[in-house]
């Protein structure tokens, strides 16, 4: 009970903060219109109504997916430079409840740039959508963004060595929108890529919301998503008492 | 004489000194990874909407990340003295201006064009996609003229850089303008109007379009109308951020707020 | 049984630098120190920078493993029972980090008092009381970001005091601090003693150990140099007396003939603005002054005063001793 006050608690300060960020902020907005932008034309001269729908749901997600690799990647760095690793480690708590709400703040952070890519395609490129089913819709959506955090929080500890984790963070960016299947359906990429992309939680997050939206079994997408989250945060969590341990003993956990 | 020792020994080794950072944890998968999954997203998305060949996608989108090395670097190449504190110590000296930062050009034009190569080669490779090997010297002056014109522009950035706070965000939105815009994924007769006349204006259009050209086979020529509007826009985004730094270097000695601590 | 024991702690850092032909070094950060603090102390630390304070304070809070030795907090190991050491001290540090610039005060602690499971329902009263302790009252809604120094200095010490732990480490609270905002923190840090508390502080400024401080330990290259009460230390050099000559424009050779004048014990020279101030220690009953006079005969002498040695000569003599054998 009290494990999980301290997660809605954290997730909620950190929402709260990242919410400041005019760099979180803004550009965690307007990045993935770019790109939506982009898409959009390409599928409105080609494609045809159906793939423009598609697209548009898959490109809402996108911005979940930027606001967290790049985020998760450096987040355990932005608590070094800011002095407050070492008072987190010093508390009490396992380590894991601290982290895990930071990461899927980031996360939620991207709700934003959801609401932002759907209102833009209503708008400005007339993507007019039906939702099937909305209930399920909105069950999707925070499950999608929780699974993903949970990938943050799984990527964070794993790259905790890194020093330029945020380069890689970047770097991860496009891969996952492109083998998670957000803008492009899966049967049209290499078969050997399928089974990646059937281990990321995105893959069943995004067939859920667009499930939900269009029509279909989203129920059983989505549960399969959350799984594979709470996979991913159990392999968090037993990594984390790892890297803590060998941090108290390499002595990297603060910058003095 | 002078001038030219200026232009290149200073060039690098301020280039060096402000990226000791980029090392090859940061290279890689900035400046490789990253571009060569931009290909292939549009390229997918291409397949998915029977669109253009995958040349198209390959071209467009090699060209266009040489944008974020030129804008990223040489705007850093300008606001990275700020931050460091250097940039009052350099304004204090006697060296001439012109050649002091065109030689911080030099180094990013040479990455830029490096950065593109690979992707264009690699993003072939990957793809299938053939371009003859007769174009390829025509293609690798197209890439300099284009890495040329995006430093124009990340001059004048670097130069807006000293007055606004949050360069990086301005940088990464420059990013997604030129991807939008300069006919990367769309071709310019798809945008709407006021977009494509934008795009005239802004570094890449040409280039990409006669790096097409090119790729399909014509010969450098017939392509020189465009390579010379790359270099005429990158030309009129350097000379004006070349201004704006002067500009700004004299209100600085007026009012005192470049060496801002 | 003291509150907190540490038996010949020792650590040594690995740094490795250069990427191809990686150079390993090896940095002796502390080299076995034992020490302990009873109940209710106000326990000192004391040495000048990189002597291994934050290293050895380190260890204690759990944050660092030592590579030998032990130590223990109210009976829990710290390597071993890092959960149950963590529980009941609290850690804070001098400097401005190590906050959340974009939350208010109030959501900062907010934060820590559910990271130190402080109940929901005390929570709010205990934070009202801290705030009020550090003089943030009124404060705590606004943004760290805008806060000076010595408030988030203050907040630190709050925030070190959330879940009332029986034993607090203070890592250099008053570094940066001005004169002010320093004396009202020394005088927070009292009022913890006076309420019972076991505090464990490291310092590098004499007269706040001296003032504060019922016991120090003078730490100097990773070693214990000495260990007393302010007035023990002081009793140390209390057969000594200081003889301070103000100097202009002294060089080495002169200092070097001071120290080698029969019964010179230790030679501290402290460089003002123009001046220099050379504080010679010597058996007491010696009267070295005139020789001392004789030493820097080609520069030009200003004020020479006599005086009984204090805190700070001990610990002069302690660090500048050799701590090596």
């Amino acid at each position: 009970m009290r494990t999980l006050r301290l997660l809605a608690f954290g997730w909620a300060l950190h929402v709260k903060m990242l919410s400041r960020s005019a760099f979180n902020g803004a550009l965690g907005v307007i990045w993935p219109l770019f790109f939506a932008t982009t898409a959009f034309f390409m599928f409105r001269s080609g494609g045809g109504r159906d793939t423009l729908v598609y697209a548009s749901l898959g490109a809402s997600v996108m911005g979940i997916w930027s606001a967290t690799s790049v985020a998760a990647s450096s987040a355990l760095q932005r608590e070094r430079w800011q002095g407050t690793l070492e008072l987190l480690v010093g508390t009490p708590v396992h380590f894991a409840v601290v982290l895990l709400p930071i990461t899927i703040a980031m996360s939620t952070i991207g709700v934003y740039s959801l609401a932002a890519t759907l209102l833009w395609g209503r708008y400005l490129f007339g993507i007019h959508l039906h939702f099937v089913h909305p209930w399920l819709f909105a069950l999707a959506v925070p499950t999608a963004i929780l699974s993903i955090g949970m990938l943050g929080f799984l990527l964070s500890v794993t790259v905790v060595r890194y020093r330029t984790a945020w380069a890689l963070g970047n770097a991860i960016e496009y891969p996952v929108w492109l083998v998670c299947g957000f803008l492009v359906p899966l049967a049209l990429l290499p078969s050997w890529v399928r089974p990646i992309a059937w281990i990321l939680a995105p893959t069943w997050g995004i067939r859920g919301i667009r499930e939900a939206a269009l029509g279909g079994h989203a129920l059983a997408d989505t549960a399969i998503c959350l799984g594979i989250g709470v996979g991913y945060a159990a392999a968090g969590v037993l990594l984390a008492e790892t890297i803590l341990r060998s941090a108290r003993e390499r002595a990297s956990l603060s910058l003095t | 004489m002078k001038s030219l020792r200026l232009f290149f020994v200073g060039g690098l080794m301020s280039y060096r000194a402000l990226f000791n950072w980029l090392s090859p944890w940061i290279f890689v998968p900035t400046f490789l990874v990253a571009p060569l999954f931009q290909i292939l997203l549009f390229a997918y998305i291409g397949r998915a909407a029977g669109l253009e060949s995958d040349r198209f996608y390959v071209i467009g989108n090699g060209l266009q990340y040489v944008s974020l090395p030129c804008v990223f670097a040489m705007g850093n190449a300008i606001t990275g003295e700020r931050w460091q504190q250097t940039l009052g110590a350099i304004l204090a000296t006697p060296a001439r201006r012109l050649p002091l930062f065109l030689g911080r050009a030099l180094p990013v034009i040479g990455n830029g064009v490096l950065v593109t190569a690979f992707a264009l080669a690699a993003g072939s490779v990957l793809l299938g996609v053939h371009v003859p090997a007769s174009a390829i010297p025509a293609l690798a002056l197209v890439i300099v003229v284009s890495a040329f014109a995006c430093t124009g522009l990340g001059l004048a950035m670097g130069a807006v850089g000293l007055r606004v706070r949050e360069v990086a965000v301005l940088s990464n939105i420059v990013f997604g303008v030129l991807l939008v815009f300069c006919g990367v994924n769309v071709p310019l007769s798809s945008l709407p109007g006021w977009m494509s006349t934008t795009a005239e204006g802004l570094p890449l259009t040409h280039g990409i379009a006669a790096a097409r050209q090119v790729a399909d086979g014509a010969g450098l020529r017939s392509v020189a109308g465009l390579l010379a509007g790359e270099a005429v826009v990158g030309i009129a985004y350097g000379v004006a951020g070349y201004w704006l730094l002067r500009y700004m270097e004299w209100q600085s000695r007026r009012l005192a707020t470049l060496q801002t601590a | 049984m003291g509150v907190i024991e540490a038996v010949d702690l020792r650590r040594t850092y690995r740094t490795s630098t250069g990427i191809l032909r990686r150079r390993r070094l090896e940095v002796e950060a502390v080299r076995g120190i034992t020490f302990h603090v009873d109940e209710g102390e106000l326990f000192g630390l004391l040495g000048p920078n990189g002597a291994g304070k934050t290293t050895t304070i380190k260890m204690l809070i759990t944050l660092l493993i030592p590579t030998s030795g032990s130590a223990r907090v109210l009976g829990h190991d710290v390597v071993k029972d890092a959960r149950e050491v963590r529980k009941r001290i609290g850690y804070v540090f001098g400097g401005e980090r190590g906050l959340y610039e974009r939350l208010s005060a109030l959501d900062n602690l907010r934060y820590f008092a559910e990271l130190y499971s402080v109940p929901p329902r005390e929570q709010k009263r205990r934070i009202a009381e801290l705030v009020e302790l550090v003089g943030l009252a009124g404060r705590e809604k606004e943004r760290v970001e805008g806060f000076s120094r010595g408030m988030k200095q203050r907040l630190h010490i709050a925030r070190g005091l959330l879940h009332d732990p029986p034993v607090i480490f203070l890592d250099e609270p008053t570094i940066g601090l001005d004169p002010v905002g320093a004396r009202e923190l020394r005088a927070t840090i009292a009022s913890l003693a006076e309420q019972g508390k076991t505090v464990l502080l490291t310092t590098h400024y004499m007269f706040e150990a001296d003032t504060l401080c019922n016991r120090i330990a003078v730490i100097a290259k990773g070693r214990i140099v000495g260990e007393g009460t302010p007035s023990d230390l002081k009793s140390f050099v209390a057969e000594q007396t200081v003889v301070e000559v103000e100097v202009f424009g002294a060089g080495e050779s002169e200092l070097e003939r001071v120290r080698r004048l029969p019964g010179v014990a230790t030679v501290n020279v402290d460089e003002r603005e123009s001046a220099q101030l050379v504080s010679v220690s010597s058996r007491a009953g010696l009267e070295l002054t005139r020789d001392i006079l004789a030493c820097f005969a080609e520069v030009r002498v200003g004020k020479v005063a006599t005086r009984e040695p204090t805190l700070e000569d001990a610990y002069v003599a302690l660090v500048s001793g050799d701590s090596d054998t």
